[in-house]
């Protein structure tokens, strides 16, 4: 196991008091693997990123494990994070534009990881840079080295972007949204270059993304997030054909289909709870058209679908219906037609 | 080549610049009440007597034939004579200048020491009791009066503790050294006189922290919230991802980017120092221009009043320009637009 998250809760300082961001969240990625975070924006899926790289405001607060190759980093010191990131899991941000040191080179800012983590001369370094900006897809490496990032498109920043999370060839790569903020050709290079690297290196790979189409072309495995919790986990194509959770319902259902004819595009009525102010229990009940009495004062555990596919939604309580009187079948019959 | 064009423009910007200060300074050093002719002759003077200096210091004429009459002559080098001292105005400036120069640039370099490295951790601990202390520090740099300052550290280093020499630019008896640049410190540095320079540092010490305390005081609140938002910035959670440790990004990553807003004001502090040379001066016996334009007005010696406000805004004009060209130096991206 390449990395397993135990019970990840995240509660950072607002305005004086402590919001919880994210809530017992539980997830794992083996060596080799892709699996993608999705929800709308303010879901948790960027802090969880970030609690994995533990790159979090100074008064947050993280309890339960984050397990490494079965080291828990959670509570690590500063040290000895320092040498982990960069060097075991690397990371890709949203805005290849303002990622970059304006002041510094292309080859200076790859050339930091391994000055950083690994035991090698001047010239040695040079050639990994090189060579990391032709494993990128980069003309012209050569000169590439000795350039700053405005004289570069957003495409070929993210490229940088990526050979400097590859510098030290991570174990982990989180990829925090990497194409939403280019245009779509770029995307689907960007994506291709990530399938490529996918393929070549046993990485695992982290992809945080709003994005389903993303999810369907580079993910093996689907986690969605809802208001700060996972509320269906399950293999991509099985997510795809047989969503349970009525947001991921209501998620695939907002995206356009080629092919086939709609008059209007899903959407989920109401607007996600505030952190802070989150009910008792489903967080999603105030949205949801299936809601019965028990989603208003429990929170759903995982509930089995399938193997390797769980949804947090009480329709698929084995007792569920019985407790509140609502026919189980009924409701699920409708929520699994939408 | 942008660069140089850049200068070009700067320098040939100067020149109504100048005209302007020197049309200001001179309308106001002579509206000023009193007569310099009365001041040379004294008390006992007759009316003849005032009258025939006045004609010969050509005070009679309307103003913009003096003015014209000035100007003339600061084209050809000639930046009258100080009715005061009875010498060139050009030769007793550059006699004092050195002095100033020299108390002004130490007072930069204790600016840069202090103030910066201040911001960067005030910044980087925003909040915390460091913060706390370099702020109530710089704030109380920037508000306490210069000649105050300059009282209670001679009271307690000079008169109290005796470590530090209250006055003048060397101890009593020691001659200067032989002159190059006419800055104490470089001149004894440059011929290797080692206890001129010892002493020289000594005596730049007291003179020098007053001049800038207000100095640092802006410094260190630049610094701050420049690197404030620089620290907000995704290439610091770019190079914290790679491994980086803080210090590496604080002084690695940020000060580089945060560093630009404070160059720019240094030039504008360098101008606070050179005119708050005048009350340091006086504190502290220091023999520069401070002294000789506080002297200047005194005896309404409007040629010396006249050559040192230009002087000073040469000065202030060219550190400027220097620190704005230092941004072709530390930014590429002005380099290629």
């Amino acid at each position: 196991m390449l990395l397993n998250v135990k019970d990840l809760s995240l509660s950072l300082k607002k305005n004086g008091k402590y919001a919880t961001i994210l809530d017992h969240v539980s997830f794992q990625v083996e060596k080799g693997e892709t699996v993608g975070i999705v929800g709308e924006s303010g879901c948790g899926k960027s802090m969880t990123a970030l609690s994995l790289m533990r790159l979090l405001p100074e008064k947050a607060r993280l309890n339960g494990e984050i397990n490494l190759l079965d080291e828990n980093i959670a509570n690590y010191s500063k040290r000895k994070l320092e040498k982990i990131r960069g060097n075991q899991v690397s990371m890709i941000f949203q805005d290849p534009l303002t990622s970059l040191n304006p002041l510094q080179t292309v080859g200076t800012q790859i050339e930091e990881s391994l000055i950083l983590h690994r035991n090698m001369t001047k010239e040695e370094r040079r050639t990994r840079v090189v060579k990391l900006l032709k494993d990128v897809g980069l003309p012209r490496a050569e000169e590439l080295v000795n350039e700053y990032p405005h004289q570069l498109s957003g495409g070929m920043r993210q490229r940088v972007m990526i050979a400097i999370a590859m510098a030290c060839e991570p174990q982990l790569l989180i990829c925090d949204e990497p194409t939403t903020a280019l245009d779509v050709t770029i995307q689907a290079q960007i994506l291709e270059l990530m399938g490529e690297i996918k393929r070549q290196t046993q990485m695992g790979i982290i992809m945080i993304t709003h994005d389903m189409g993303v999810v369907a072309e580079v993910c093996d495995r689907v986690i969605v997030m809802y208001a700060g919790k996972i509320v269906e986990e399950g293999p991509v194509l099985e997510l795809f054909q047989n969503p349970t959770h009525p947001y991921t319902i209501g998620l695939l259902d907002s995206i356009p289909k080629l092919g086939q004819r709609k008059q209007k595009l899903g959407s989920i009525p109401g607007t996600v709870p505030a952190p802070g102010n989150m009910p008792a229990g489903c967080r999603f009940a105030e949205r949801c058209r299936h809601t019965m009495a028990i989603c208003r004062t429990t929170v759903p555990p995982m509930f089995d679908i399938k193997t390797g596919h769980q949804s947090a939604c009480w329709l698929f309580d084995e007792k569920g219906g019985d407790q509140d009187g609502v026919v189980r079948s009924d409701e699920l019959e409708t929520a699994l037609h939408h | 080549m942008h660069a140089i064009q850049f200068v070009a423009k700067r320098l040939l910007l100067m020149i109504p610049i100048l005209i302007g200060i020197s049309i200001l300074t001179f309308a106001i050093s002579n509206t000023i009440p009193g007569d310099p002719a009365r001041l040379i002759l004294g008390p006992k003077a007759t009316p003849e007597g005032l009258e025939e200096l006045r004609e010969e210091m050509g005070l009679n004429d309307p103003l913009y034939v003096q003015y014209g009459r000035y100007m003339g002559g600061i084209v050809q080098g000639d930046l009258g004579e100080s009715t005061y001292s009875q010498r060139p105005v050009l030769n007793d400036l550059l006699r004092y200048t050195p002095a100033t120069f020299e108390l002004t640039m130490f007072a930069m370099v204790v600016t840069l020491l202090i103030g910066i490295p201040f911001g960067v951790i005030s910044a980087s601990r925003k909040d915390k009791l460091a913060d706390q202390f370099t702020r109530v520090f710089a704030l109380l740099g920037v508000a306490m009066p210069a000649f105050w300052l300059g009282l209670l550290l001679l009271l307690f280093f000079y008169l109290k503790l005796g470590v530090l020499p209250g006055s003048g630019r060397l101890d009593g008896g020691m001659a200067p050294p032989d002159y190059i640049t006419g800055m104490y410190t470089v001149d004894a540095l440059l011929t290797g006189n080692w206890p001129v320079f010892y002493a020289a540092v000594m005596h730049l010490i007291l003179p020098g922290i007053t001049l800038a305390a207000v100095t640092i005081g802006m410094i260190t609140r630049m610094t701050r919230s420049s690197m404030l938002s620089v620290l907000k910035s995704d290439y610091i959670r770019t190079a914290y991802a790679k491994g980086a440790p803080e210090n590496r990004v604080l002084y690695g990553h940020a000060l580089r980017n945060g560093v630009m807003p404070v160059i720019t004001l240094l030039g504008m502090a360098f101008g606070h120092a050179l005119g708050g040379s005048v009350l340091v001066e006086s504190v502290f016996s220091w023999p520069g221009l401070g002294q000789y334009a506080v002297n200047a007005i005194t005896y309404l010696d409007f040629p010396a009043v006249m050559g040192v406000t230009l002087l000073i805004a040469v000065i202030f004009i060219l550190v400027n320009l220097i620190v704005d060209t230092l941004y072709f130096f530390i930014d590429p991206r002005l380099k290629h637009d």
